[in-house]
């Protein structure tokens, strides 16, 4: 087979996006849906099919020339190795998952063309970020990422606060995104080429100090795209999209992107100590910083939202710690169970009757049905970390790496990690005991679930359950099959011994069961409770919004005052029009001088002629 | 020669003065008119002069020329003046303003 076909997995999605958007109103419901479930789906069977091309160095194919400047061409070029390889499979294989889910949660959605077309594009998008070989490439899908993003959180934008959502995430994604685009230029321009492997082989000659810069700047931009401090603020209000864009952002495209970016250019990024204490750092930061504003959280997705935000900190803090393979893996098991999540949540909002605020929830699973149920608990508990799920091995595994890193700084992270482990299990079961527990509260009816959004979510709970054995650690007889996959690409080998090891375990455990019985007796039965200041600060997100406003929107709504009313009016207008004043002045004095009369113009004529003779006399005379 | 040339010359200026004096000060279209004439004919003056002054004939015919274009002029500006005055009511030279700005 030819390598190139490897480019059909991304333009599948493309190609279909395309059809829908041209044609997407006119074909037949039915054909537009197929059309779009089609191209992600075989998206993922050719990655299935291509597996093999992953092994080893991987491959690398190129399509053609995108730009040719002096010596430099940028291709399209892709390279699918080992970590690409099992980040598509995921991509395309949740994608998939939340596009059949989609066609049951969209089923009297008029706009379900614009929809599908988003839907596929944000795929492409992401496929584009992953299999990039070449950074420019990657930018093109960072950016396509963007977009979607904007165009699908806002879908329903006939309510203004959605287009703001949509907006508000396009804007501050787009900050990171400068950021990530100033590296990209130095990287060229100390390195010559955009090439990701380039840059990674010639990384050890580029000197300390731009190497610092160059992975801060990379942060940033991944702190935009991660929803990482401090530019957080955007994903807790994305849930204004459709649940099945929310399970995307948050499970498949969007939010990892920061993490494989890190990821990819670790051999870069892992040789600036201060730098990657500086990711250590904003994810541990960002871990707590959501986990504790998911405690206060009314709405469902709300509480996922911030739940996302912190599992991605734990992934930048293995990257951080420089395990790659242990930011991978908890990036594959946190995009299973958060699909699953999510999705359950939608379901969980359609039974309540287009209910979003737990506290009129409520009593679900003796009204809802249990399938929900129990799906809704499986992505819970892997959430919260329970033991033999996927998400306590991942999350286990960094919480190792944090604790046998030799710098004693990672020691203060890792306290951090156990905290907001224990703050995830709280969290995590208050949302259950508030959904699932007692008896209902609101008054809404029970919609009808379709069946299109029960099923996917069977394969999800099985691969976020069953995740553990992706990377299952020796101890416990597992063979580390991911971090074996990835090779070279890893990172940093833990080297500890076992009753270290056992102790971690034993204390994740105790923490899980701590968070479980602290959230039994607070919200066992449930009990309304006015609202306390600290629960306000933490519902509102400690206030990020307001001191984002304070910090950056005034000020530069100031400054565009100043620029309008002081520099633009004061200044250049007021200047321009007093020239204008004065010129029509002048015009109205000259305007009095023609006055009609012959008498006039005659003398007027006559003292003309007499300076002009007296000129004439005077050249004369000289 | 009997009259000297600068003689000649001085009248031709103090008839030019008086006519654009005149030309000048009244309101009159009429006295307007008559301003004018008077300036054209000194410059008749002038030529007829010069003309007898350097024995060229140049100077007459251009003195010909000029009391046929007055008498044109004449007849067309006192045919105007007939026309203004039926129209108007007056021959006062500043009512007549409808070129102002």
């Amino acid at each position: 087979m030819n390598q190139t076909l490897l480019f059909l997995i991304p333009l599948l999605p493309l190609c279909c996006a395309v059809v829908n958007m041209l044609f997407g109103m006119r074909l037949p419901r039915l054909v537009a849906e197929t059309l779009a479930v089609c191209g992600v789906a075989a998206a993922f069977l050719l990655t299935v099919l291509f597996w093999g091309y992953a092994d080893g160095a991987g491959t690398q194919a190129t399509l053609g020339t995108w730009l040719v400047a002096g010596d430099t061409a940028i291709t399209f070029a892709l390279c699918f190795d080992a970590l690409s390889a099992p980040m598509t499979l995921m991509v395309t294989g949740v994608a998939t998952l939340i596009h059949f889910y989609a066609i049951g949660y969209m089923h009297d959605e008029e706009d379900y063309a614009r929809f599908f077309a988003l839907l596929n594009l944000f795929v492409f998008a992401m496929l584009a970020i992953v299999l990039a070989d070449n950074l420019l490439v990657l930018f093109l899908g960072w950016e396509g990422v963007g977009l979607c993003s904007y165009g699908l959180i806002g879908f329903w934008y006939g309510e203004s606060a959605n287009a703001r959502a949509g907006t508000k995430a396009f804007l501050v994604t787009r900050v990171g995104d400068v950021f990530l685009a100033a590296a990209l230029l130095w990287l060229f321009a100390l390195t010559g080429t955009l090439s990701i492997g380039a840059i990674n082989a010639k990384a050890a000659a580029i000197p300390a100090e731009a190497l610092l810069a160059l992975t801060l700047l990379l942060l940033l931009g991944a702190c935009g795209k991660s929803a990482q401090l401090p530019l957080m603020t955007w994903l807790a209000d994305a849930m204004a999209g459709p649940t099945p864009v929310s399970a995307l952002i948050h499970a498949a495209t969007m939010v990892t992107a920061g993490v494989y970016l890190l990821c990819r250019l670790f051999p870069l990024v892992s040789l600036s100590a201060v730098g990657m204490a500086a990711i250590a750092a904003v994810g541990a930061l960002t871990a707590l910083y959501a986990a504790t504003c998911a405690l206060a959280q009314r709405e469902i997705k709300r509480v996922l939202a911030y739940s996302t935000m912190s599992q991605v900190g734990y992934m930048f803090m293995a990257v951080g710690a420089g395990t790659v393979a242990g930011a991978m893996f908890h990036l594959l098991t946190h995009a299973f169970f958060k699909a699953l999540l999510f999705m359950a949540a939608g379901c969980v909002i359609h039974l309540a009757g287009n209910e979003n605020d737990l506290f009129r929830m409520g009593g679900l699973a003796k009204r809802g049905s249990r399938g929900v149920f129990w799906l809704f608990m499986a992505g819970a508990i892997c959430l919260a970390g329970v033991p033999l799920t996927g998400g306590f091995f991942s999350k286990d595994g960094i919480l190792l790496a944090l604790f046998t890193h030799p710098d004693p700084l990672y020691r203060l992270f890792w306290g951090i990690g156990v905290l907001t482990a224990l703050l995830t299990a709280i969290y995590t079961f208050r949302l259950l005991y508030l959904v699932f527990a007692g008896e209902p509260r609101g008054d809404a009816h029970p919609h009808e679930l379709p069946q299109l959004m029960r099923w996917p979510l069977w394969p999800l709970a099985a691969l976020g359950l069953a995740g553990g054995l992706l990377n299952l650690p020796p101890l416990l007889g597992g063979g580390e099959w991911l971090t074996h996959r990835l090779g070279t690409l890893a990172g940093r080998t833990l080297e500890v011994d076992h009753l270290t090891e056992m102790l971690l375990i034993a204390l994740a455990v105790g923490l899980v069961l701590a968070g479980w019985a602290l959230a039994r007796w607070r919200y066992g039965r449930f009990q309304p409770l006015a609202e306390g200041r600290l629960g306000g600060f933490l519902l509102r997100g400690w206030n990020a919004d307001a001191v984002v406003d304070l910090l950056v929107v005034r000020p530069f709504a100031a400054m565009a005052r100043l620029c309008a009313l002081g520099c633009d009016r004061a200044l250049i207008d007021a200047s321009l029009e007093a020239l204008a004043r004065q010129t029509s002045a002048c015009g109205q004095r000259l305007r009095a001088m023609t006055n009609g009369r012959v008498s006039t113009y005659l003398s007027g004529f006559v003292w003309g002629f007499l300076l002009i003779l007296g000129w004439l006399l005077l050249a004369l005379v000289r | 020669m009997i009259v000297p040339f600068a003689h000649i010359l001085i009248l031709a200026a103090i008839l030019f003065v008086m006519g654009l004096g005149c030309a000048l000060a009244r309101r009159n279209l009429i006295m307007i008119l008559i301003g004018v004439e008077i300036m054209l004919n000194a410059a008749a003056v002038a030529l007829v002069g010069g003309s007898a002054y350097w024995r060229q004939v140049d100077g007459q015919v251009f003195v010909v020329f000029l009391m046929a274009m007055t008498s044109a002029e004449v007849a067309i500006s006192l045919a105007m003046v007939v026309y203004l005055r039926r129209r108007r009511g007056t021959l006062e030279a500043d009512k007549f303003d409808g070129m102002h700005g």
